[in-house]
């Protein structure tokens, strides 16, 4: 899934490299915009609407600290709702839910025409979810049916909540921004988290943690992904610092 | 650039949707056996059963794979075999027949102890994959030893089941 994104990425940096070719050397004193940019992701609205067993928000922010550097902020809150199977027999089901919090930088990358506010951005979070997890019922996983050769047999049908779960990761972000239309942004981030730290529940893993997304077993990596629309609101302006034209 | 990037989105978005993640297989643990030993009673060293069966008096099965239990039904039994226990019920009967073979009625004429084996369950979950197996705690064999049983002793070494790695009981004969 991830290569998709890495591979499209480089695609776009391709055509971007190619774009900027064409553009000259600007030596008028240009004034940014700086501000706030608030958006939701749209992902998580359109994956709860057609899904049963999701539900989530998140909400995403942005302050442009210098002529690069933006402060990221994302709040969300997931709720996701899981079968396990072994070939057609339901093992276990779940559902965890929770919030989570991440701080940290974006660094834009893309250097814009005249005019032009789009982003190619890298950047770095630190995360923390706080979640609970139930499990609402399991069946024994027995590789030897002597005595129930029908089907695994069930072990418990009640719900039993695991809460006071919490987990802490960082991430490795990439993703663009443009603006379609003054002041509105579409934008897309895919991200790469590894847990620093985790509160296992009693008997039962951190299977998928709200914000991490799924937990690989073993290696402690998830992946990520957001479509943020977004309005960038300019609190005030600064002269961008003449840069020294390219010898070419 | 700005018309390219609703139809790259719109991609990416057909790729996500279309992506399947589904590759787990268990592999990392499985409901445990109980390992049985067969000892020499005179110096305990390991001691073959002869012509050996086990059955299941709770559903009239007979413990009959190498892969499975360690040894076929009516051979003479290696040093250790492994049998399942039931996780519906907190206990499984089963005779242990030493030399057992039919007579022309088809009735058995080996001999026959009854060895039963109480037990609680309780659930360990293992991993994504596999899930929650069972594993058998507080294992208690109750019996009493009279002149023609072939099983002399019993000794519970692991009362916890939670693998089926080592031997969990001694039967001396």
């Amino acid at each position: 899934m991830f290569r998709y994104f890495i591979s499209l990425f480089f695609v776009l940096v391709a055509y971007m490299t190619w774009a900027q070719t064409e553009g000259g050397n600007d030596t008028i004193a240009r004034k940014d915009s700086y501000g706030l940019r608030v958006g939701v992701d749209l992902s998580r609205q359109v994956l709860g609407a057609l899904k049963d067993n999701y539900n989530g928000l998140e909400l995403v922010g942005d302050f442009r600290l210098s002529d690069r550097w933006w402060l990221a902020v994302e709040l969300g809150n997931e709720e996701r709702t899981q079968e396990e199977l072994l070939a057609e027999t339901p093992l276990y089901k779940y559902t965890t839910s929770g919030s989570y919090v991440k701080l940290g930088g974006d660094y834009n990358t893309y250097t814009n025409w005249f005019g032009m506010r789009n982003q190619i951005h890298i950047g770095g979070r630190y995360a923390y979810s706080t979640f609970s997890s139930t499990v609402e019922g399991f069946r024994y996983f027995n590789s030897n049916r002597i005595f129930s050769p029908d089907e695994l047999l069930i072990g418990s049908t009640e719900p039993r909540e695991l809460s006071g779960l919490n987990a802490s990761w960082l991430e490795f972000v990439v993703g663009m921004k443009a603006e379609v239309i003054k002041n509105i942004y579409i934008g897309i981030t895919a991200r790469l988290g590894h847990l620093v730290g985790e509160k296992d529940p009693d008997n039962f893993k951190n299977l998928w943690i709200p914000g991490f997304n799924k937990v690989t077993e073993g290696a402690k990596w998830g992946v990520g992904y957001n479509y943020t629309l977004s309005y960038f609101l300019p609190l005030y302006k600064k002269v961008k610092k003449k840069e020294v034209p390219e010898q070419e | 650039m700005k018309r390219l990037c609703p139809i790259l989105l719109l991609f990416m978005a057909i790729i996500h949707f279309s992506s399947c993640e589904k590759d787990d297989i268990c592999v990392e643990g499985d409901t445990p056996l109980l390992v049985i030993g067969f000892y020499d009673i005179t110096d305990t060293t390991f001691k073959s059963v002869n012509n050996l069966r086990i059955l299941s008096t709770d559903n009239d099965s007979i413990l009959n794979s190498t892969t499975e239990y360690g040894f076929t039904d009516r051979s003479n039994s290696p040093d250790s075999i492994s049998m399942p226990l039931r996780i519906s019920e907190t206990t499984t009967t089963f005779q242990f027949i030493s030399g057992s073979s039919s007579d022309d009625d088809g009735n058995e004429i080996g001999n026959i102890d009854e060895l039963q084996f109480n037990y609680t369950v309780e659930s360990s979950f293992v991993s994504r994959a596999c899930g929650f197996v069972a594993s058998y705690i507080d294992l208690d064999i109750p019996r009493e030893v009279t002149e023609e049983d072939w099983i002399r002793s019993i000794n519970i070494i692991e009362s916890n089941i939670t693998a089926s790695n080592r031997i969990h009981v001694q039967i001396f004969h």
